[in-house]
């Protein structure tokens, strides 16, 4: 267990919101092993999201912790936290998520901008990136030239650029049409199938069930962990009285 | 080595995010041509007031400096009147003893220091040929020092002489304006020989002077001068008079207190009484003159500070519009391994550019000022490098300053939020 790639321990997470203390995730434990591909699934309100930003280091927990590849995250700096996303974790957001004014290309490179990678080295691997992805002929467009599944399909060669240890999708088919979606499943596939780790946050059950393993969330607690679709296929408690 | 290894790191990831601060801001000012433009506007006007009244009064400066030099540094001007007065020396000053031909003598005969001593005595009148009338000549008596104590030179003909002032002569140097109005199309040498009234009374043009140019807006070639004693018979025995006394270099204050002491014996002025006449000097002049171009120095640049000031503020305010409206973008950039001080840098480069184009802009708008002033005006005006340096360096430093603010929210914003906003 201690090989893990991610190992979080009685993770919580709570806010105050106009008063009240509201624990959106509320001691959460699970381990990743390198080259896994894991679903946290879970309805909205469920703290997958509270978890994602946590697993993708953009936030700290209120207590519990975390370790990513070794590194104690609640311990570190917020400059720390800055280099370890860059290091470790590749986002993919459901809304893509590119800068607008930027070509594919500049967009992939950014990632190594933040990196100190000499500007030839930067742009050779985004367009490795971008071959890999199937856009070996879309890397000078700017993202309002490119159609969903391309703009997607660009924001993955981005989270792939910086080889990082995780790569961690946000809902990344919730913008798509079925078919698409479909694609960029495909594509996640093919990217597991490569050794990549893959974290897929989504509140379909039917995307969880085609993952290796799946997590379901429910009220900020771990409700199951398992083969995708065993999990997918959990239903929920049902709250007293309905 | 590590460490040097971090350092060169280090660098390369600062060259790398600074270079992509730039590329930022290049995107943004051009995306957004208009809005930049009117962002940029109250640095441009204010560089612009700030350059063109600078090279106004430095010019301003440069052509007193040279005017007032050709009076020369070294000139004691001896007078009944003393030239910077306060309202309550003037009755006593009025009530003074005219100077006369008495002093005059006494200076040119005791004033063993002395290189040059020219007297002074003036009207306005007009001047008549036989082709045209002109009114309101500064008409000079003095003798053949005048050039050397005075400045100035002679273009056609000769100055006045030791005889023409001996013999009182009835002869007469013009400036060039006055040559060319009396004699329209008559070549200045030609006016040489001429006849002039002047008051009625009829002269023989011996010169013509070289052209001077304006000081102040005044004009130094509508004068003419003649033997001081022939003014002193024919144009009126009862004015006073001033002596120009120029002394050798280093020797002025030396000359100033023998002319102290002739003037105080020729004029009669009891021991322990205070002096009857003032010894005047240029550096008077140039006193006055610097602190008053120092005071709209001052007016000018507390002007363009103010404008600065507000057009640094529409800078801020439109580097706060564009961080929100970029929030999801810095939310983006941060996930992505931005740090703060990445972010920081990107708005700073982007405000502190803003405002250095601006800065660009209004210097080359008050170059335009300045170069309209010198061609339509007789002001001359003269844009320095240090005026230059100072529109650009203050704008970028307002572009940096107001610029802070919005920066340090930007890199403050939190990254989970950021990436949420709508």
């Amino acid at each position: 267990m201690s090989d893990a790639l991610i190992s979080i321990d009685r993770l919580c997470r709570h806010y105050v919101v106009g008063g009240e203390m509201v624990r959106a995730l509320d001691g959460v434990s699970f381990d990743i092993a390198q080259g896994e591909w894991v679903a946290i699934v879970g309805q909205s309100g469920s703290g997958k999201s509270t978890l994602m930003n946590l697993l993708g280091c953009l936030d700290t927990a209120t207590s519990g912790t975390y370790r990513l590849n070794g590194a104690d995250v609640e311990t570190l700096s917020d400059d720390q936290l800055a280099d370890l996303r860059n290091k470790e974790i590749g986002f993919v957001f459901q809304t893509f998520q590119l800068l607008g004014r930027a070509s594919a290309l500049a967009n992939v490179e950014l990632p190594l901008v933040y990196r100190g990678v000499p500007r030839r080295e930067r742009r050779a691997l985004a367009e490795q990136a971008l071959r890999s992805v199937g856009l070996a002929n879309r890397m000078h467009h700017k993202p309002n030239e490119l159609s969903g599944g391309q703009r997607q399909r660009v924001a993955v060669a981005r989270a792939l650029v910086g080889q990082p240890s995780i790569l961690l999708a946000d809902e990344p088919t919730g913008n798509l049409d079925s078919q698409t979606g479909e694609e960029i499943v495909r594509l996640f596939g093919e990217l597991h199938q490569r050794g990549h780790t893959i974290i897929l946050v989504t509140h379909e059950p039917r995307l969880a069930a085609r993952c290796p393993r799946a997590i379901r969330l429910m009220d900020g607690r771990v409700l199951g962990d398992g083969p995708g679709a065993e999990v997918a296929a959990l239903q929920a408690p049902r709250a007293v009285g309905t | 080595m590590s460490r040097l290894a971090a350092r060169w790191r280090g660098l390369r990831r600062f060259l790398a995010e600074a270079g992509e601060g730039v590329r930022i801001a290049l995107l943004s000012l051009t995306g957004a041509r208009l809005r930049s433009f009117l962002t940029t506007l109250g640095i441009v006007i204010g560089v612009m007031t700030v350059i063109a009244i600078v090279a106004i009064i430095d010019g301003l400066n440069a052509s007193f400096a040279a005017q007032v030099g050709g009076l020369g540094a070294n000139t004691l001007y001896v007078s009944k009147w003393k030239w910077m007065t306060t309202s309550e020396d003037w009755w006593s000053i009025r009530n003074r003893k005219d100077m006369g031909k008495a002093e005059l003598e006494a200076v040119i005969r005791e004033a063993t220091l002395a290189a040059a001593v020219a007297p002074f005595v003036s009207l306005d009148a007009a001047l008549t040929s036989e082709q045209a009338e002109v009114n309101r000549v500064r008409v000079r008596g003095t003798n053949q020092d005048y050039l050397l104590a005075n400045g100035g030179s002679v273009g056609s003909g000769r100055f006045l002489t030791e005889p023409d002032v001996e013999l009182s002569r009835s002869v007469l140097v013009l400036g060039p304006n006055v040559a060319d109005r009396l004699f329209p199309g008559v070549t200045h040498d030609e006016v040489v020989g001429r006849r002039v009234r002047v008051q009625g009374r009829p002269f023989t043009v011996i010169g013509v002077l070289a052209r001077r140019g304006r000081l102040m807006g005044l004009d130094l070639d509508t004068e003419a001068s003649l033997p001081w004693t022939t003014f002193l018979r024919d144009l009126g025995a009862k004015r006073t008079i001033s002596i120009a006394v120029a002394a050798p270099p280093g020797q002025v204050q030396a000359l100033e207190d023998q002319l102290v002491g002739i003037l105080r014996r020729v004029r009669r002025v009891p021991p322990g009484k205070p002096d009857d006449f003032s010894v005047n000097r240029q550096e008077q002049f140039l006193r006055i003159y610097n602190q008053l171009t120092g005071a709209l120095y001052g007016v000018a640049v507390g002007v363009g500070l103010i404008t600065l000031l507000v057009g640094g503020i529409g800078i801020m305010n439109i580097m706060l519009v564009s961080v929100t409206e970029r929030t999801r973008e810095i939310g983006v950039r941060r996930a992505l391994g931005a740090r703060r001080r990445t972010i920081l840098l990107q708005f700073l480069i982007e405000s502190s550019l803003v405002a250095a184009l601006g800065g660009a802009i209004g210097t080359a708008l008050g170059f335009g000022v300045a170069l309209l002033v010198d061609l339509t005006t007789p002001l001359a005006a003269a844009v320095t490098p240090g005026a230059v340096a100072l529109g650009l360096g203050f704008s970028a430093g307002v572009g940096l300053l107001f610029g802070s603010w919005p920066a340090w929210r930007a890199a403050h914003l939190d990254p989970v939020e950021a990436l949420r906003y709508e």
